[in-house]
């Protein structure tokens, strides 16, 4: 039996799961005191009778997120090292930046040692002025991390929290690992407060299962992990409902546009042969690009709720908030009432729907307004979708063999969550010439896709033999590989390193370890060859648990 | 709002294509390697996620495309392999985007490169089999209804590919900045080679001495170009943007920097680089290129320097000083003088040129022999007879500017020419935009 709990703005939904099968459900008011006690509250009444069936817990929550957006964010100090390159003056990340002088080159190679003499004098400035955690960063450090942990080193008997860029992702671009690495510094203090109320509950109740948190990317990981990276749980509302749908979906490998329709916003998320699509670096949070990896969604800021205003072309819908449908007592008309009139809701008074019709247009009938209405709705979705999946074909891409071989998404499937999903299914499906299913149980389709997501890792590896040096900069790994490594020898190494990961989180078998990216070049210098540079991408594929 | 990037003061759309799995051969400075480190600078200073950066892909081009342009071979076919119809595609996406106002500056970073492909092509030539930049320019003259464009060739190596293609088009400005002939690869690029009978002065040729640096650059651009585009004044700026002009390239001897790419780069005002050569892939390239997209974009470029840079180790001596002014007077002598130089053709009917074009990539010759069919109202028609590797072209080129009796003319010459066996006998009409083949 697996508990999932997903937590929304206002409400928390909570499924107990055995097999699959939904056994209990609950939906709480997240109200203002501590999110834990909350939880726990939730918790308790989705326990098994048989505490011992209790296989895991798994969470999705908004701690971070609402951090974020009510500034209660911790004091960080960062050390940045840009080296070469954009002038680093527009990153912002607060009072306490210092940048360090060294520089590493797109090689991983140390071109200048950056100058210590003056950080111990820094960091007690920066500690006696409130200062506990530090996040510190280099160019290039997923080629290469020893100035980054030089610095680390340093810090360590001065701060409580310490974030090194290189261990948040080992992808490139470095203005997204400062930011993410300012993100995560500034949440490590809030998240460990989370972490120890949450610990305490449990123990209360006797619950000793393992706890697994929601990521963005669709994934879980684990509760001690998400103490090093609390950056990765923010984001994590889609994840539940992308993986609450593939639950509920029955044919797994479909190209699937998925659209989940509330209030005043619709989120829409892709999937290509029943794997949900991932940002190409990771998501943007309140302007800031970081390297969180996290699913691929928009959010178009439409709903059943939405204010619509008409003009000389027709009608506006969104972006701000109606209130109530008039066909449930409110004063202003509403995406909803045009359904009502339609008479694709069974709820509301029709009467009072027609009537805002009525006020918006009332030189034609209730039912042509009506119409007309939705189908702006469905063609605003549309048109986002269509951009989604321009973009995504308009990737870059570096090879002659990628280019000719990319194929543009064709989604063959719709599906639909949320308030209106039901209502607006068929003029959907006729927008998007594509079959539209509404799945049963989709109100706890949240739920259910925090309880089964499995959990993810992402690993690279890069390689440079003429320089005989391998790392795997997530885990802070730097070998030497020998000159004779080559490409099997790195897809081994790598897979390697994600078993090993797989086993120290008690990550059940079967899983899939893919390999996502895999790139050789030769190193020639003169006439020689002098070496190979290797890089790889592997991750643990995200899906959902067999129970 | 906040903003948490710096962004483009001027949109620029970047066609990055380092093809890592193409190469002439494995150890070919023109190999897999060449773009590696940039792409990797470019990516890891999150140019994606500047606001007015755009990336593209490239497209490919076509045979038209290419044929438009070239003679080819036995044909476009067998000569050219996918890698160029993307590169050769990629500069036509950074055309494009400029044209249709996606962005205002574009840059091509792709490879192979292609300014040493001349108007004839029978195999690979300096790297290049197809002149990227010309297809590119034709193109746009076809689609876009350009005229005057000026093309600025800042690669070590003369571009005498383009100028070539060139010659006899008084709508195209062709100027290059080059490491002097007689001690660099093609050996051309002199002062008086300064255009075709019907386009005088409409080639200019700047050869610098080894060492030259950035005060040197800085002269030539002040001096020569500036005025020469001022009073060109063309509808459209393209940049051969080559970077071997660079103090660690390998295998040529110049002295300049990232810096000084940057500088020149903000002074020109390209609305189109294109990246020609550049063979110090490490300690040039991820530099160079930076300094070049961030010049375009309007950005600061003041971090842009290349481990260890220290501008007192790019000091000109007193000799290269002096060579270079001499370069630039004689240039801008040319230039003026022109109309005085054009005047010996006057009432000519036609002018032969005859050329010998050594294939340096796989070492063969190919004869050539070029008639300017002269006209007093347009730049006229284009004869061509070239043989090489036993094999035979005989072409005739209309260009975009030709009056309609040139057109005509070069029309019935090729009806009129019979056909013989193992000649190819193609006819090149950038007016209909159709090439015909007998
Ligand atoms: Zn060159
Ligand atoms: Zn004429």
């Amino acid at each position: 039996m697996i508990i999932g709990i997903d937590v929304g703005g206002t409400h928390a939904d909570g499924v107990l799961l055995d097999n699959g099968v939904v056994k209990r459900k609950k939906k709480v008011a997240v109200e203002a005191r501590p999110l834990e006690d909350t939880l726990i509250a939730l918790l308790d009444t989705l326990l098994p009778d048989e505490r011992s069936r209790l296989k895991k817990i798994q969470l999705s929550t908004t701690l971070c997120t609402n951090a974020l957006l009510t500034g209660d964010l911790a004091r960080v100090g960062m050390f940045i090292e840009a080296g070469p390159g954009m002038n680093p003056s527009f990153l912002q990340c607060g009072d306490y930046v210092h940048y360090l002088n060294g520089s590493i080159d797109h090689r991983g190679i140390e071109q200048k040692a950056p100058d210590l003499s003056q950080l111990n004098e820094i960091m007690e400035e920066w500690h006696a002025e409130g200062v506990d955690s530090v996040g510190i960063v280099t160019k290039f450090s997923h080629r290469n991390s020893r100035h980054e942990k030089i610095v680390g080193e340093k810090a360590l008997d001065i701060f409580s929290h310490i974030s090194l860029g290189h261990q948040l992702s080992g992808l490139p671009n470095f203005p997204r690992r400062v930011y993410t690495t300012w993100l995560n510094s500034s949440l490590k203090k809030v998240f460990s407060q989370f972490k120890k109320g949450i610990e305490t509950g449990l123990k209360k109740h006797d619950i000793s299962c393992p706890i697994f948190l929601l990521k963005a990317d669709g994934g879980t990981m684990p509760f001690a992990a998400a103490g090093v990276s609390p950056c990765q749980t923010i984001h994590s509302g889609p994840s539940a409902s992308v993986m609450g749908c593939l639950a509920l979906h029955d044919n797994g490998a479909d190209d699937i546009i998925l659209l989940d329709i509330g209030g005043t916003t619709t989120d829409i998320a892709l999937f290509s042969e029943g794997i949900p699509l991932l940002e190409p670096y990771g998501v943007t949070i309140g302007g800031r690009p970081t390297l969180i990896r996290a699913l691929y969604t928009r959010s178009v800021p439409i709903g059943g709720d939405s204010t619509i205003s008409r003009h000389a072309d027709g009608y506006t819908i969104g972006p701000r908030k109606a209130g109530t449908a008039m066909g449930f007592g409110g004063s202003t008309p509403t995406p909803t009432d045009a359904m009502i009139t339609l008479g694709y809701m069974e709820d509301g008074d029709a009467t009072a729907a027609r009537r805002g019709m009525q006020m918006l247009d009332d030189s034609c009938s209730a039912e042509e307004t009506a119409e007309k209405i939705l189908k702006v709705f469905c063609e605003r979705i549309h048109d986002t979708v269509t951009t989604m999946v321009d973009t995504l074909f308009s990737r870059p891409v570096f090879t002659v063999a990628d280019l000719l071989e990319r194929e543009k998404l064709e989604p063959n499937k719709l599906m639909v969550i949320g308030g209106p999903a039901l209502a607006l299914k068929e003029m959907l499906g006729q927008t998007f010439s594509l079959p539209c299913t509404v799945p049963d149980d989709f109100e706890v389709a949240n739920a259910i896709g925090a309880a089964r997501a499995r959990q993810t890792v992402q690993l690279s590896l890069y390689c440079d033999t003429e320089l005989n040096r391998l790392s795997i900069p997530e885990l802070s790994i730097e070998e030497a590989p020998g000159r004779n490594f080559g490409l099997d020898d790195a897809r081994t190494r790598l897979i390697e390193a994600v078993e090993d990961i797989a086993s120290k989180q008690a990550i059940n078998a079967p899983y899939t370890i893919d390999i996502v990216e895999k790139f050789e070049s030769s190193i020639v210098r003169g006439f020689n060859s002098t070496g190979k540079i290797l890089s790889l991408k592997a991750q643990l594929r995200p899906g959902l648990v067999e129970e | 709002m906040k903003t948490y990037m710096p962004s483009a003061d001027v949109s620029t759309g970047l066609v990055l294509f380092p093809a890592f799995d193409w190469c002439i051969s494995p150890s070919h400075p023109e190999r897999e390697e060449r773009l590696l480190y940039t792409k990797d600078q470019l990516i890891e200073e999150g140019l994606e996620d500047v606001p007015g950066i755009h990336f593209f892909n490239p497209e490919l081009a076509t045979d038209l495309d290419v044929e438009r342009v070239h003679f080819c071979v036995p044909s476009a076919r067998k000569l050219l392999t996918n890698s160029h119809y993307i590169s050769t595609g990629g500069t036509i996406r950074a055309a494009r985007a400029v044209m249709e106002k996606e962005v205002e500056r574009s840059f091509a970073v792709v490879r192979p490169p292609g300014h040493h492909a001349m108007q004839t092509v029978f195999g690979d030539r300096g790297f290049c089999i197809v002149n990227i930049e010309s297809v590119m320019v034709e193109y746009i003259r076809r689609h876009y209804g350009i005229r005057k464009i000026a093309i600025v060739d800042t690669d070590c190596h003369h571009g005498d590919g383009t100028q070539d293609i060139f010659y006899n088009d008084p709508d195209t400005l062709f100027i290059s900045i080059h490491q002097d002939g007689r001690t660099l690869y093609p050996g051309t690029g002199h002062v008086y080679e300064n255009g075709g009978p019907s386009a005088i002065g409409a080639t200019v040729n700047i050869p610098l001495p080894p060492g030259t640096s950035e005060k040197g650059f800085d002269m030539v651009m002040e001096r020569v170009v500036m005025p020469v585009l001022e009073e060109f004044q063309p509808e459209l700026i393209i940049n051969s943007a080559g970077q071997d002009n660079h103090y660690t390239d390998p295998i040529t001897n110049m002295n300049f920097t990232a810096q000084g790419y940057a500088r020149l780069t903000r002074q020109l005002k390209p609305d189109i680089c294109v990246l020609e050569g550049g063979y110090s892939i490490e300690g040039a390239l991820p530099y160079t290129n930076l300094g070049i997209v961030l010049s375009l974009a309007g950005m600061d470029t003041s971090h842009v320097l290349e481990p260890g840079y220290d501008p007192e180790d790019f000091r000109q001596n007193h000799r290269i000083n002096n060579s270079i002014e001499t370069s630039c007077n004689e240039a801008l002598e040319m230039y003026r003088k022109r109309h005085q130089f054009a005047e010996k053709f006057k009432g000519q009917e036609n002018v032969v040129e005859r050329k010998q074009i050594f294939y340096d990539t796989t070492g063969f010759q190919v004869n050539q022999t070029r008639v300017y069919h002269l006209c007093p109202r347009c730049a006229g028609y284009t004869q061509l007879l070239a043989e090489g590797l036993d094999q035979h072209l005989h072409g005739f080129s209309i260009p975009f500017n030709a009056c309609p009796s040139c057109q005509q003319k070069a029309r019935d010459g090729f009806a009129k020419t019979k056909k013989e066996r193992g000649i190819r006998l193609v006819l090149q009409d950038r007016v209909r935009d159709l090439v015909d083949e007998k």
